[in-house]
């Protein structure tokens, strides 16, 4: 019979990304109410050092998978290390965070192991003894809430900054295990980090927005930095494309972009019908505007009237406080 | 080079979701597009055909309604289109990807894509499982595809940046925006495409029964966000206003 | 040696299908070409109606894009002078109906398409606040008892500038003692530049929904606030079986005015400048009222763009483009404000919404939004009541 919930450990050099220990935090609570052991898989090179940590975020056990072949993260190298320890210990559900590696990752080993996938849920439930996941879909404009009732393990991925992360002070018990790496067709044969790299415009959470209260291309650097705190993409209005401060790949509206972002903070744009119309679907809008008759404050969930050279400084700061 | 593409047709950006009287998403008075990252998918099939000589066939899980989006690939250049409807009332990702990896199977066949994922329920895994099938390789999210001497060199998107990865053919891709802008239809390519093979199959048709590619997950319910609430204007100094914002984003509308 | 073109001749039979049998008339003598506004821009486009005929005709590849095939405005000026006398702007449209079938129309006007399909509005708004704009306004509600039905455009039923207009058009009626009410939530765009994105299917659905509803709500008479929407109604819903007698509301105030129903007292001591709504005059053949009006208010000073009537260039908001982009040194708007400005005019006025948004879009891009102003010919006559 199946047992055990697994927590998928994500790293990259040595770090153990924040995501996982939201998922062994909110694993602990399941594995808890269903009696059964907090597992992490851990697959690595010179990994083991990190095993002992997880217990801190309440891992009754590490699965270590130490191997010089996962090294770098490769779709075929982690899938076959994770789904042959799957398929021989049977858990009961795989967790993994719903990162680029985490979705890469948690389609082939559903498929390795035959079994469903729900990705990038919000919400893991226990429903009548079922773990019962929800997920946005059309963009967030409509949720689902759906199980995968008999085959096993359940697999889902859960968005990061969901679950709050919680310490459990146990030591966990590691457990070394072999890694089945198998043969890894996808060579990498280079690996380019961006220091500061901004979202793409239409693929962004959090769009910060510029118009012509910005007055001058200069100022826009206030938007990027509150973008670069919030890992955000920068947008402008026609008027701001328009008056040459930024480029028209930049324009959001309907002769632009279409965007929906989670968060779209618009600064000093007044909100011509063809913007709105561009980001009306945004699930919060935030509108910084010295006009209080401003059309954007129509559509804005918050609004604040002031003067945006001023504000857009202080929420950078705000923001620093909250995301630390 | 044959090349196939796995493609999906989504309700457009615009479309108003609602929930029907079976408490399952409403389908009426919606527009249906060809899934904005399956376009980049047709898109590149083009233009690897177009460098090396081809064929592209596209291929999609659906019912009736999704040839309009197979004919939109066919008036872009594509050549052959096949739509199996599988006559089931639910399907999963499992579903999908076990129908698609059967009819593909009959084909011949050296590069795979699609799009990384499609706009409707975002689960970003068929294509990966039509891989996995199949037994090739998948590398998902590419921004940039070269195809040369049986190899491919693909630039993918990781968490910070980006990397290069090489894989022998054949293999499935997954396209990300970025990676080509797709082109518009052709009159001459509209023409053209009403000449063009478009199978119709079934299950049967694959040697497949329902029972075989059952949903792993079930649906439970549908359910919209709870309704936009009336905008709040924040009151105060611009340092008391700015504090109060982020506190509200954070603990009342919970998105940062 | 270059490939040869190849003659494609059904694409020339599937645009006479669709409704472009006029194609076959083309001469190609170019006038057409020789007063479309694209080619007087300081940048030069590539768009060439004569070209695009040429193409059309004989099954050629590369014009279906969005600077080209979708950059007509359908503004009407080409057919003015064309010999043969073709509809110019319906040909456009239905080759733009064969790409439109198959999926093809320019990614910004597929949201466009989504948001009339979803919401009955082609600006992503809520279709249950089409009647936002009456919060604060006694405006009654259509009954068959009523003379007329105010069909109040989309663009001014959301647009926060745009619903100053409705608002306008009202308190006149009001004014003049006019039986009119609104239907609101239950109405759906006119489809007027649905139609000429290409999307035939959409329209006729739009068309087939709008006349069903004022039928059974018993309507025979239409105020438009639009030019658009009276250009659709009065000669496109007559296919679908919906007959009504439809004016622009500039129309039916001269009317009011003439017979001492509005009483235009108060000065409006301002230059104004009346740019011509493509729709209202080329289109629709109303030229005097809107010039009649302003005439009659007293201490305005009148002018006349150089250009004007059935010459008079576009604002570049028709045939979709107000959802479109054009280059900055392409844009016809910009040169109208240029020009209003430089025969020192303080106000443009005209009478269309989408004139309005792609004007006030001019005028704040040129930064001469203090010095100068858009306004509706209804807010103009509301000032002097």
């Amino acid at each position: 019979m199946a047992k055990g919930i697994w927590v998928y450990v994500e790293q990259r050099d040595g770090k153990v990304k924040k995501v996982t220990y939201e998922l062994l935090s909110g694993g602990r609570k399941i594995a808890d109410a269903l009696g059964e052991e907090l597992c992490a898989v851990l697959p690595g090179k010179g990994v083991a050092g990190l095993a002992a940590e997880l217990g801190e975020y309440g891992a009754d056990k590490v699965f270590v998978l130490e191997s010089d072949s996962l090294e770098n993260y490769t779709t075929d190298g982690y899938a076959n290390a994770v789904a042959d320890l799957a398929k021989q210990n049977d858990p009961t559900a795989i967790l993994m965070g719903c990162t680029v590696t985490g979705r890469d990752l948690a389609a082939q080993v559903a498929q390795k192991l035959g079994t469903g996938l729900m990705t990038d849920c919000t919400e893991m439930a226990l429903e009548n003894g079922q773990l019962v996941f929800t997920r946005p879909i059309y963009a967030g404009k409509a949720f689902v809430k759906a199980s995968c009732p008999e085959a096993r393990p359940a697999m889902a991925t859960i968005r990061p900054n969901i679950i709050a992360i919680e310490k459990a002070a146990k030591s966990a018990e590691v457990v070394s295990a072999a890694a089945n790496t198998g043969d890894i067709r996808q060579a990498v044969k280079d690996i380019a980090l961006q220091i500061s790299s901004r979202p793409e415009l239409t693929e962004a959470d959090i769009i910060v927005s510029g118009g012509r209260g910005m007055k001058g291309p200069e100022n826009f650097a206030i938007l990027e930095e509150l973008a670069d705190v919030l890992g955000a993409a920068v947008g402008a209005s026609r008027a701001a494309v328009d008056a040459g401060w930024v480029t028209h790949s930049f324009q959001v509206g309907q002769t632009g972009k279409t965007v929906s972002p989670v968060v779209y903070i618009a600064c000093g744009i007044s909100g011509a019908i063809q913007h709105l119309a561009g980001m009306s679907t945004s699930k919060c809008i935030v509108a910084v505007n010295k006009d209080p008759e401003a059309n954007i404050f129509k559509v804005a969930d918050y609004g604040i009237v002031g003067d945006l050279f001023e504000v857009v400084p202080l929420l950078k700061e705000e923001f620093k406080k909250i995301l630390a | 080079m044959k090349i196939v593409v796995c493609m999906k047709q989504t309700f457009d950006t615009e479309a108003k979701i609602a929930v029907d009287a079976n408490g399952k998403i409403n389908k009426q008075g919606v527009s249906l597009i060809m899934n904005p990252y399956d376009e980049f998918a047709v898109e590149e099939a083009l233009k690897i055909k177009e460098k090396s000589s081809g064929e592209v066939t596209v291929v999609t899980v659906a019912g009736p309604e999704g040839q309009d989006a197979l004919r939109q690939a066919l008036a872009m250049g594509a050549d052959k289109a096949v739509l199996v409807d599988p006559g089931m009332d639910e399907i999963d990702e499992f579903t999908t990807a076990s129908i698609l990896a059967k009819a593909i199977s009959e084909m011949e066949y050296d590069v795979l894509l699609g799009g990384f994922r499609a706009i409707d329920d975002g689960s970003a895994q068929v294509a990966g499982r039509v891989a996995e099938i199949l037994g090739i390789p998948v590398v998902n999210v590419v921004t940039k595809l070269e195809i040369a001497d049986g190899k491919a060199v693909a630039t993918s998107e990781i968490e910070g940046g980006s990397q290069t990865v090489e894989v022998a053919l054949p293999a499935m891709f997954t396209a990300q925006k970025g990676l080509n802008e797709p082109r518009y239809p052709s009159m001459k390519g509209i023409m053209q495409a009403k000449k063009k093979p478009m199978e119709k199959k079934a299950l049967g048709d694959l040697g497949l029964d329902a029972g075989q590619v059952a949903p792993k997950v079930k649906a439970i319910s549908y359910f919209l966000p709870s309704a936009r609430a009336a905008g709040k204007i924040i009151p105060g100094e611009p340092a008391d206003a700015a504090r109060d914002l982020v506190k509200a984003l954070r603990e009342e509308a919970k998105v940062v | 040696m270059s490939e040869p073109l190849m003659i494609f001749d059904e694409v020339r039979d599937v645009i006479v299908a669709s409704g472009g049998e006029e194609i076959q008339k083309c001469m190609q003598c170019g006038l057409c070409a020789g007063s479309c506004p694209w080619g007087r821009m300081e940048e030069k486009s590539e768009f060439n109606v004569r070209e695009l005929f040429h193409m059309g005709r004989l099954g050629y590849d590369g014009y279906e894009s969005d600077d080209y095939l979708f950059a007509c405005t359908t503004c009407n000026q080409c057919a003015v002078k064309c010999p043969r006398g073709i509809k110019i702007p319906n040909v456009v449209r239905s080759m733009r109906s064969v790409i439109a079938e198959t999926g093809g129309i320019p990614k910004n006007l597929k949201a466009v398409l989504g948001s009339i399909n979803s919401q009955g509005n082609p600006w992503s708004q809520e279709k249950d606040e089409r009647t936002a704009w009456t919060n604060g306004l006694d405006v009654p509600e259509f009954t068959p008892d009523k003379e007329y039905l105010l069909y109040v455009c989309c663009t001014s039923a959301y647009d926060g500038r745009s619903q100053k207009v409705a608002k306008s058009i009202v308190q006149l009626l009001k004014a003049a003692g006019v039986s009119f009410g609104i239907i609101g939530n239950e109405e759906k765009c006119c489809g007027e530049s649905v139609r000429k994105i290409g999307a035939e299917e959409e329209f006729g659905k739009l068309a087939e929904y709008n006349i069903n509803l004022f039928n059974q709500k018993g309507v025979k008479k239409i105020i438009t606030t639009s030019p658009h929407c009276l250009y659709t109604f009065k000669t496109e819903y007559p296919e679908f079986g919906g007959e009504y007698e439809v004016v622009h509301y500039s129309e039916l105030f001269k009317q009011l005015v003439s017979e001492g129903k509005i009483n235009l007292s108060k000065p409006v001591a301002q230059k104004v400048i009346y740019h011509e709504p493509c729709y209202l005059g080329r289109h629709s053949r109303v030229f005097e009222a809107p010039r009649e009006l302003l005439g009659k208010v007293p201490e305005l000073s009148f002018m006349d763009y150089k250009d004007n009537q059935d010459y008079s260039l576009c604002c570049s908001g028709g045939g979709a483009r107000i959802w479109m982009e054009t280059k900055a040194g392409q844009r016809f708007s910009d040169v109208k404000v240029k020009e209003a400005s430089e025969a020192g005019a303080q106000v443009i006025a005209t009478a269309c919404p989408y004139c309005i948004v792609m004007l006030e879009d001019a005028l704040k891009g040129q930064n001469k939004d203090e010095e100068m102003s858009v306004k509706d010919l209804s807010e103009i006559l509301v000032e002097s009541l």
